[in-house]
C-alpha cells in the first residue's frame, strides 16, 4: 500500500505497440438524438457542451443519427481532424450497434474495443420520457462514466485456432439429415449421430404432411437413402454422444454404440429373424399400436435397413440365429465407442409430443376413445398397426363422428405458455384425410384460434372448412365417457355463438402439443449451451443468429431450438450447414478478444481459480506454481477473476480499474450541497 | 498404531526429560524425524530469554535436542514461516498453527504432505510486552529476573532465578489484561484433533504427572511420525488409563466452556456498527503488517485489499479492510496476529470475528479444521 | 434538499446477456423508472466483485444492485450459481457493517423481462427515499 497513488487514474505502465495506448488519451464523444428517441427526451447539446468540459476529451459531436453514413462519417471525421484514440458513443444498446461502431473505428486504424458505448436510449430517455431535465443530468453521468472508461480501455487482438473440416451431426432426423447432406455436397465430412436405430425421426412416423398431404415417407424415404449413399457422411444409428470436449474448430467427441447384436455388416434386412421370433412387445414407433418382435427392422424404409435386436425382452430361444442366412446375429455384442475429431457442431436433437397421460388431461388415460394425435397418425398410416383404417380402441369399430382439441400441452398455463406451431395444421390435415377416406365421418375441431401462417396453409384451412370439417371456437371444459357404448361426451362452450353445447363423439383425438425431448437436455449439459424457459435450447440472437448458439461452432436446427413445421426446420439444417461452412472453409475461427488474464508477478499460485471455470480453461502450472488461461477456452465470464484473492487475474476490457472508473463516475463532488 | 489411538510418552533421553517439559516427548520426536530422514527440517524455538524465544528452521538434530520446553509468551504462527519454502518438514504447533498450516495447504502453499504436524494441547499464550509489564506491575518482579514459568491449576507461575514461585490466579490476571491474549481466551481449539499429533500434559496422571506427555494420533502421518520416533529410541510410550482419559476430556470441556463464555463477553451484539468500526480503524496507518502476518492468506505483497485502497480517498470506510473482512469472512481462524502486530493497537482480530462469527456459523464452516474448500470459493454451495 | 425532491444513487451491476437485456426491454417497452440508476456492464454477474460493491458504497451510492440472468439460465453455466456465494458473503459483511438491507439487493432478471425490471427500480428506489442518504456516503458527494 502506498500513499502515493491518490485518487487519480492509474497511468498505463505496459509497454504497447499500439500507438493509441502509448499516447495521451484523446476521448472524442457522439451523442445521438436517434431521431426525437433520445433528443426528444435528453437536452443531447447540454450533455455534449457538458463533457466538452471533461478533461482528455478532445471533441463532442450530436447527430440526429450517429449510425447512419454521416453518423459515422462525422466520427471518421473527427478521429483523423482531432487524433482521437478513444470514442465514446452515446446512443442506443450496445446490443444493437456496438459492433457498427467498432467496425467505424476499425477503418480508421483504431483497435476496436477502443470503443466505448453508453446507452442513453433504452436506459435513459425511454424511461424518463417526462423528466427531460433529470434525464439529461442522468446522461451527463452515464456519458461521464463512458469517458473515464474508456480512457482506461486497452487495445485486444481476437485470436485465431485452426479448425478441424469435419462436422458432427447430432440428430438424424429431416433437419439434422438436410444439414448433413448439405455439408456433404460442400465436400465435408460429416458424421451423423442418431440414437434411434434408423435416421429419419419424427417425419418418419407422419402419414401425410401439411399442407400439400403429400405421403411423409415417399418424400422422406428418397433422402434418408441420399444421406446412406453420400460417401461423406457416415451415419452412426443407435448411437449416443457421450463426452464433448475442446472448442471450436477442434471438438473431441466419444460417441456411444448400443449393440445391436448383429453384425451390421452381414445383415441385408431381410427380416428373416423377425418372422421367426416368438415374441411380441408394443410398438413405439407405432404409439404403442400394434406389436413388434423382440427382434426387428425398425420400419420398411429404416436407414440403415438393418434388424436390431432388443435384449431385454429377447427370451435367449436363438430361433433368429437360426433363421438368419448370413449369420449376422452375435448374441455378445458389446457396447462399443469411438473417439472423433470435428471441426463444428450441428444440434438437430428433436421433439416429442405432449403426454397428456400423467394428467388425464381431457380423460386421456381414462377414457378409451380419446387418443393423441400422433397415435391418430399411426392410424392413419397404411403401413400403421391397422392398415390406414382408423379404429377406436375400445371396440375396433370404425368412428363416424371424431372430434379434435387442440392446443393440449400448448397455450396453457398449467402446461406450456407457448404455441407449438404446428398442431392447427395437422388438425386440419387429419380430419382431410378421414373426411376423404370416409366421407359419411362428421368431424368438429374445437380450437382457440387457428393458425395458418405460411404458403398454402390458409389454402389447406379453406380445403377442410369445403369439405365439411366444422370448426368450433372454444376449449371443452368437461370430458366425459358413456360407460355403455363408451362414446365421448364432451361440454364446450362455443365462444363465437356464446352458447355452452354438449357434444357426443365416437372418438376424440387431442392435438398434443410439442415439448423438448430428453435428447436436448443431454445436448445442453454436453455443450454448455443455454436453456430457454419453454426447455428448448437458446440461439444467439432470436431474429438475427437463429441457428448459432453462444458457444462458437456450436449450431442448432429444428426443434432442438423450439417448435418448427419440417420446412422450417429443413431451412434450419440448410442455414447450420452454410454457417458452418464459414468456419469449415476458412479452416479458422476467431475466439473472443476479452477473456480473462493472469499477472504471474502477481499470482501465488493459490488455485482457487482453477475449479471457477466452466470451460475447464484454467489450468496451474505446477512448476512455476501460476495460473495459466488456454484462450481458445476461455468465454471471458470473468468469475475466475472475481474469485482470484490477488487481484492477478484480470478481465480484459472489464478489469478491475475500467469497472471502477465507472464506479467513481456515478458520483459527482459538489462543494456545497444544498 | 493407527488413528485415533492415545498413549502416553516420554523421551529416552535423561537430559531432555530434565529441561523439556512433560518428559520431553515432542522435542524427541521432533530430533527423531530429522535423524531418521522423514523430514528435511524441523521448526523449533530459539531462546531469548527464559519467557522469550522465536521459530526458528533447522536441519541440526542437536539444535533440536537443545530447544527443549515449552513458554507460554511465544505467540507467533508459525504457518507462514514454513510457507512457500517447499519443505519437508515437522514442527510443532498449537491449535491456530495448525489451522494456519491447513489454510495455507489448501492455498498451495505448503505441502500438506510433506508436513508433519506435532499439536500442542492450548490454554492460551501471552503477548511479550504485555508479559513484561505484567511481572513489573502484579508479580513485582523484574523480567530479567525470571527463570522458568508454568500453568498450573488456573495460576500463572513464575520461578526467578532465586528459586521462589510467584503465582497469580489466571482470572485475577486477566481482570486487569494481563494473562492471555484476548483470541486466545475465546479459542476453542483446546487439543489439536486436526495435527497429526495431538500432544499435552493433561491426562497425566499419578507418578507420571508431569514426567510424561498424552498424545492422540490423529492421522496416518501422526502415527508414522510417532512410530518412527519409537522405532530409533527416542521415546518410550505406554498406553493411558482410563481414567487419565477421562481427565483429559473433563479438562477439554472446561476450557472450551469457558471459551465460550469469553465469546459472548466479547461479541455482545451491538448497534451503531458502523460507527463502533469506524471508530477503531479511525487510527489505521495503511502499514498492511495485519496481512503480512494472516496465516490464512496466501497472496504476495500485491492483492485486492491492497491494490484498491488509496490513502487519499475521502471514505467512511477503508477499501483494505473492508476487503479484508470479506476475504476473511470464511476462512480467519481468530489467532490474534494481527492485533498483536497492530502498532496502533486496533483490535483486528475482535474486528475481523465480528464478520467471520456469522458466516462460518451459518456455513458450518470452520477453517483449519479439515480440508473442505472454503466457501467463498465454491461454485455451488447446498442449500 | 427536501426529501421529496432527494433522488438517490443506485449503482446497478448488470450482465450482459439477461439483466442487462431486461434493462433494454424496459426501455424498448417504454417502462418509466426513476432517474435514480446507473448500470454497469459486466459479463456475466459472476465478476461483479465485492470490491466494485464496496467501492460504490464508499464512493456515495445509496444503494447497490447485483443482478443477473435467471439461475439455470447462465450464459456462463454457473456464474450466477457463483454470484450467489459472492453475495452472501457481501451481504453479511453489509449487514455486519451496519448497512439497511435494502441498500444492497440481488434480482435475476431476464432479457425479456423489462417490466420486472422497471418495477424492481421502481420498488428500490421508493425503498432508498424512505431511508434517506446513505451512511457511508461521502460528505458533498452526489
Amino acid at each position: 500500500m502506498s500513499d502515493t497513488k491518490g485518487t487519480d487514474v492509474p497511468v498505463e505502465s505496459k509497454d504497447n505497440q499500439d500507438k493509441g495506448n502509448q499516447d495521451e488519451k484523446r476521448v472524442g464523444v457522439f451523442v445521438c438524438e436517434c431521431g426525437v428517441n433520445i433528443g426528444g427526451v435528453v437536452d443531447t447539446h447540454a450533455v455534449a457542451d457538458y463533457i466538452a468540459t471533461l478533461p482528455g476529451v478532445k471533441a463532442t459531436s450530436v447527430n440526429k443519427f450517429t449510425c447512419s453514413d454521416s453518423g459515422q462519417a462525422d466520427i471518421q471525421q473527427k478521429i483523423k481532424e482531432h487524433n482521437l484514440n478513444r470514442v465514446v458513443v452515446a446512443a442506443c444498446s450496445p446490443k444493437t450497434h456496438e459492433p457498427t461502431f467498432r467496425a467505424c473505428i476499425e477503418q480508421m486504424g483504431l483497435n476496436q474495443y477502443f470503443l466505448e458505448f453508453v446507452n442513453i436510449r433504452d436506459h435513459c430517455s425511454w424511461i424518463h420520457m417526462w423528466e427531460k431535465d433529470k434525464a439529461t443530468e442522468k446522461s451527463k453521468d452515464l456519458v461521464r462514466m463512458g469517458v473515464e472508461r474508456s480512457k482506461l480501455l486497452e487495445p485486444l487482438e481476437a485470436s485465431e485456432v485452426p479448425v478441424t473440416d469435419t462436422a458432427l451431426v447430432v440428430g438424424g432426423g429431416v433437419a439434422g439429415m438436410q444439414a448433413s447432406l448439405d455439408l456433404a455436397d460442400m465436400g465435408f465430412k460429416v458424421y451423423l449421430v442418431e440414437k434411434e436405430p434408423s435416421i429419419g425421426g419424427r417425419m418418419a412416423r407422419f402419414d401425410k404432411v401439411f399442407p400439400t398431404n403429400d405421403c411423409s415417407i415417399c418424400i422422406l424415404g428418397p433422402k434418408m437413402v441420399e444421406v446412406v449413399r453420400n460417401k461423406n457422411i457416415m451415419i452412426m444409428s443407435y448411437s449416443e454422444v457421450k463426452e464433448v470436449d475442446g472448442y471450436v474448430g477442434n471438438f473431441n467427441v466419444k460417441i456411444e454404440h448400443k449393440p445391436r447384436y448383429l453384425d451390421t455388416s452381414k445383415c441385408t434386412g431381410c427380416a428373416k429373424c423377425s418372422e421367426v421370433c416368438p415374441v411380441e412387445v408394443p410398438y413405439d414407433f407405432n404409439e404403442g399400436f400394434g406389436t413388434r418382435k423382440a427382434i426387428y427392422v425398425p420400419f420398411p424404409q429404416a436407414v440403415p435397413l438393418r434388424a436390431v435386436l432388443d435384449k431385454e425382452n429377447c427370451i435367449n430361444c436363438k430361433a433368429c440365429a437360426r433363421a438368419c442366412e448370413s449369420k449376422a446375429i452375435d448374441y455378445d455384442m458389446q457396447t462399443t465407442y469411438t473417439d472423433l475429431n470435428a471441426g463444428i457442431i450441428i444440434g438437430a436433437v428433436g421433439f416429442k409430443t405432449y403426454d397428456p397421460e400423467p394428467g388425464h388431461d381431457f380423460g386421456y388415460g381414462l377414457y378409451d376413445n380419446v387418443i393423441t394425435a400422433m397415435e391418430f397418425e399411426r392410424l392413419l398410416n397404411a403401413a400403421g398397426p391397422t392398415g390406414g383404417h382408423v379404429i377406436r380402441p375400445s371396440d375396433c369399430r370404425e368412428p363416424i363422428r371424431v372430434g379434435f382439441v387442440n392446443c393440449v400441452g400448448s397455450r396453457d398455463k398449467n402446461t406450456n405458455i407457448y404455441c407449438s406451431g404446428v398442431c392447427c395444421m395437422y388438425t386440419i390435415k387429419n380430419a382431410q384425410l378421414l373426411k376423404e377416406k370416409r366421407p359419411e365421418t362428421d368431424h368438429t375441431i374445437m380450437y382457440i384460434d387457428i393458425r395458418t401462417p405460411f404458403r398454402s396453409y390458409e389454402e389447406s384451412y379453406n380445403r377442410a372448412r369445403n369439405l365439411g370439417v366444422k370448426f368450433l371456437r372454444g376449449r371443452p371444459v368437461e370430458v366425459k365417457e358413456n360407460p355403455e357404448n363408451k362414446n365421448i361426451m364432451v361440454r364446450v362452450e362455443d365462444t363465437l355463438a356464446n352458447e355452452i353445447r354438449n357434444l357426443e363423439f365416437d372418438l376424440l383425438v387431442l392435438s398434443t402439443g410439442v415439448v423438448p425431448h430428453d435428447g436436448i437436455h443431454k445436448l445442453q449439459q454436453l455443450l454448455k449451451l443455454s436453456k430457454a424457459a419453454d426447455g428448448f435450447l437458446m440461439e444467439a440472437h432470436p431474429k438475427l443468429r437463429p441457428v448459432d448458439t453462444t458457444i462458437d461452432g456450436v449450431y442448432l436446427a429444428g426443434v432442438a431450438s423450439g417448435p418448427k413445421d419440417i420446412p422450417y426446420a429443413v431451412s434450419q439444417g440448410s442455414a447450420c450447414a452454410g454457417r458452418a461452412t464459414i468456419l469449415l472453409k476458412n479452416r479458422k475461427a476467431i475466439t473472443e478478444g476479452i477473456t480473462a488474464v493472469v499477472d504471474p508477478d502477481v499470482c501465488a499460485g493459490c488455485g482457487v481459480c482453477v475449479p471457477m471455470c466452466p470451460f475447464q480453461a484454467i489450468k496451474m502450472d505446477e512448476e512455476a506454481g501460476k495460473a495459466n488461461v488456454v484462450k481458445a477456452l476461455c468465454k471471458g465470464c470473468g468469475t475466475c477473476v472475481t474469485a482470484c484473492p490477488t487481484g492477478a487475474l484480470e478481465q480484459s476490457h472489464f478489469k478491475n480499474d475500467q469497472v471502477l472508473a465507472q464506479v467513481k463516475n456515478v458520483f459527482r463532488f459538489q462543494e456545497a450541497a444544498v | 498404531m493407527q488413528k485415533g489411538e492415545m498413549f502416553l510418552g516420554w523421551s529416552t533421553k535423561e537430559d531432555i526429560r530434565k529441561r523439556g517439559g512433560s518428559g520431553g516427548l515432542v522435542t524427541s520426536v521432533l530430533a527423531a524425524a530429522l535423524d531418521k530422514k522423514l523430514v528435511d527440517s524441523v521448526v523449533v524455538l530459539k531462546k531469548i530469554n527464559d519467557f522469550e524465544a522465536v521459530p526458528v528452521i533447522t536441519s541440526d538434530v542437536n539444535e533440536v535436542l537443545n530447544s527443549a520446553g515449552s513458554l507460554h509468551s511465544v505467540p507467533s504462527n508459525f504457518a507462514k514461516l514454513i510457507a512457500n519454502k517447499n519443505l519437508k518438514v515437522a514442527l510443532p504447533a498449537k491449535g491456530c498453527d495448525v489451522r494456519g498450516i491447513i489454510e495455507q495447504g489448501k492455498r498451495n502453499t505448503i505441502k500438506l504432505d510433506n508436513t508433519f504436524i506435532i499439536g500442542l494441547n492450548c490454554g492460551g499464550s501471552m503477548h511479550p510486552t504485555v508479559t513484561r509489564e505484567m511481572l513489573e506491575v502484579m508479580y513485582k518482579i523484574r523480567p530479567e529476573d525470571v527463570h522458568g514459568e508454568e500453568i498450573e491449576k488456573g495460576k500463572l507461575i513464575f520461578e526467578t532465578k532465586d528459586g521462589k514461585e510467584h503465582a497469580i490466579t489466571i482470572d485475577e490476571l486477566e481482570e486487569k489484561g494481563y494473562g492471555r491474549r484476548e483470541s486466545c481466551r475465546y479459542c476453542t481449539i483446546k487439543i489439536p484433533n486436526n495435527a497429526d499429533l495431538a500432544c499435552g500434559n493433561w491426562g497425566v496422571t499419578g507418578e507420571l504427572a508431569g514426567k510424561a506427555t498424552f498424545v492422540e494420533v490423529n492421522s496416518e502421518k501422526g502415527a508414522e511420525l510417532l512410530q518412527n520416533a519409537v522405532d530409533a529410541g527416542y521415546v518410550q510410550i505406554q498406553k493411558p488409563d482410563e481414567k487419565g482419559i477421562a481427565a483429559r476430556a473433563r479438562i477439554k470441556g472446561a476450557m472450551e466452556g469457558l471459551s465460550r463464555k469469553w465469546k459472548e463477553k466479547v461479541f455482545i451484539p451491538m448497534d451503531n456498527r458502523l460507527e463502533y468500526f469506524r471508530k477503531e480503524l479511525e487510527n489505521c496507518i495503511d502499514c498492511g503488517a495485519c496481512k503480512t502476518v494472516c496465516p490464512t492468506c496466501s497472496c504476495g505483497d500485491v492483492s485486492k485489499c491492497t491494490e484498491f485502497h488509496y490513502r487519499g480517498d475521502a471514505y467512511k470506510m477503508s477499501m483494505y479492510h473492508l476487503v479484508r473482512f470479506l476475504h476473511l469472512a470464511d476462512s480467519c481462524i481468530g489467532c490474534g496476529q494481527c492485533t498483536d502486530v497492530c502498532p496502533v493497537d486496533i483490535p483486528l482480530t475482535r474486528l475481523y470475528r465480528r464478520f467471520a462469527n456469522p458466516v462460518q456459523e451459518e456455513l458450518k464452516y470452520e477453517p483449519g479444521m479439515d480440508l473442505r474448500r472454503p466457501p467463498y470459493f465454491e461454485v455451488k454451495l447446498n442449500d | 434538499m427536501s426529501a421529496e425532491a432527494w433522488e438517490p444513487k443506485i449503482v446497478a451491476f448488470c450482465c450482459n446477456w439477461c439483466s442487462y437485456g431486461g434493462a433494454d426491454s424496459a426501455g424498448m417497452g417504454r417502462f418509466q423508472q426513476p432517474p435514480s440508476t446507473r448500470i454497469i456492464r459486466v459479463m456475466c454477474s459472476g465478476r461483479i466483485d465485492p470490491l466494485h460493491v464496496f467501492n460504490a458504497f464508499l464512493e456515495g451510492a445509496d444503494a447497490v444492485l447485483v443482478t443477473g440472468c435467471h439461475i439455470g439460465d447462465c450464459h456462463y453455466v454457473n456464474g450466477n450459481d457463483k454470484t450467489k456465494i459472492k453475495y452472501k458473503f457481501l451481504e453479511s459483511v453489509v449487514r455486519e457493517l451496519g448497512i439497511e438491507k435494502e441498500r444492497l439487493q440481488l434480482n435475476w432478471i431476464s432479457a425479456s423481462e423489462g417490466e420486472k425490471f422497471a418495477s424492481f427500480i421502481r420498488d428500490v428506489t421508493e425503498q432508498i427515499k424512505k431511508l434517506g442518504p446513505s451512511p457511508l456516503k461521502p460528505e458533498g458527494v452526489s
